[in-house]
């Protein structure tokens, strides 16, 4: 298991996280190895991000902190459950979501999503924390917690060295 | 069938399930002839309904959940059975209200409505336990699926109830914002279960 995983997930669960509902991104493959193999983790696979979006606030509703893992494409994706279900009931959610297409990323068709995504999601009315690094894996723990007392989603943007370790 | 008909079964054969249901006429009928179960009538978008229904039963296996879903809603997100079959919660029963047409919005019919058969879809999509309602079945023959389906051993199970396409004007603004909306359904339910353990 990665290391770096293992970090993360420690910090999700002492945040309160006890369901995450999740699709594929290759930045995100170690943690969500990790969350499948966390006991204190319900982890849901499902084949749309706003789906995820749906099993999170469902989790919300009877109580349970839960999480999101998606690329940030699944935030764009899913404004419409995030703005007229999370939101309209108020309902806590973390999202983490991998943040392609920033400098570092090397795809032609990542780039339009580092540019719009946070804009989006800023523009939807989540709270929207960019993860760099290890410096701020505070955040991991600390984002649900936020999203818990702000009755809403908030969406961390992470870095590739965030989720993979510094020089993956 | 009218739709009538089966939420009034549904509410004599489902009292100890908490309720969720789409937007639109399942939901509506749910309130207007249902029971006096928790539930929680779930709003835009649709699409959402089922993944609403599958994060609630994966946190809360104590309960059993019961999902009324619009087949509008229900084909706005076919993938969502997948998720529902992956995680396969033993807690959870749906009845999907299959008109074959958007019923609020102004009739029109469903794609590939009269062709589709969502049954098949979710059987195909790996539910363990499916089964098909005739929109000519009596009321004894909906009270026996209905039954059926809330006594099938384990989840997730499904019920495709055909009812008849009938007018169904949208409701106003309703009393209460989202949020509120939410809170009622919370506190509804802690005094639902207080009242069951004998703890009030």
């Amino acid at each position: 298991m990665s290391e770096r995983a293992e970090q993360i997930v420690s910090r999700l669960s002492a945040g309160g996280v006890e369901l995450a509902a999740y699709l594929p991104d290759s930045w995100l493959t170690p943690l969500i190895d990790r969350v499948i193999a966390e006991p204190r983790i319900t982890h849901v696979r499902v084949s749309r991000e706003d789906d995820a979006m749906a099993v999170a606030g469902g989790a919300a509703l009877m109580g349970k902190r839960a999480a999101v893992l998606c690329q940030n494409a699944g935030v764009l994706l899913s404004a419409n459950v995030l703005a007229a279900f999370a939101l309209h009931h108020q309902l806590p959610l973390l999202i983490v979501a991998a943040a392609r297409g920033g400098a570092e990323d090397g795809f032609f068709y990542q780039m339009y999503k580092g540019q719009v995504t946070a804009g989006v999601a800023d523009a939807i009315g989540l709270s929207v924390h960019r993860v760099d690094g290890p410096a701020d894996d505070w955040l991991f723990e600390r984002a649900s917690e936020q999203a818990w007392l702000q009755r809403r989603p908030t969406v961390l943007l992470c870095s590739r060295d965030a989720l993979l370790g510094a020089g993956s | 069938m009218r739709r009538a008909v089966l939420a009034q079964t549904i509410a004599e054969l489902a009292p100890e399930h908490v309720v969720l249901t789409s937007l639109g006429t399942a939901g509506r009928a749910w309130r207007d002839h249902g029971g006096p179960n928790p539930t929680f009538y779930g709003s835009d978008p649709m699409g959402a309904a089922p993944g609403l229904a599958l994060g609630a039963a994966l946190a809360r296996p104590d309960l059993e959940f019961l999902l009324l879903e619009g087949d509008g809603d229900l084909v706005m997100n076919l993938g969502s059975l997948l998720a529902v079959a992956d995680a396969t919660p033993a807690n959870l029963r749906v009845i999907v209200f299959d008109n074959g047409r958007y019923e609020t919005g102004g009739g029109q019919p469903l794609a590939a409505a009269g062709r589709a058969d969502l049954a098949a879809i979710a059987a195909g999509a790996g539910w363990p336990a499916v089964r098909r309602l005739d929109r000519a079945a009596s009321r004894e023959e909906i009270r026996a699926a209905v039954g059926e389906l809330l006594a099938t051993p384990s989840g997730p199970a499904l019920l495709v109830a055909e009812v008849d396409q009938e007018a169904s004007p949208y409701g106003g603004p309703g009393e209460h914002s989202g949020a509120e909306a939410r809170v009622i359904f919370q506190q509804e339910l802690a005094r639902w279960e207080a009242t069951r353990t004998g703890m009030r």
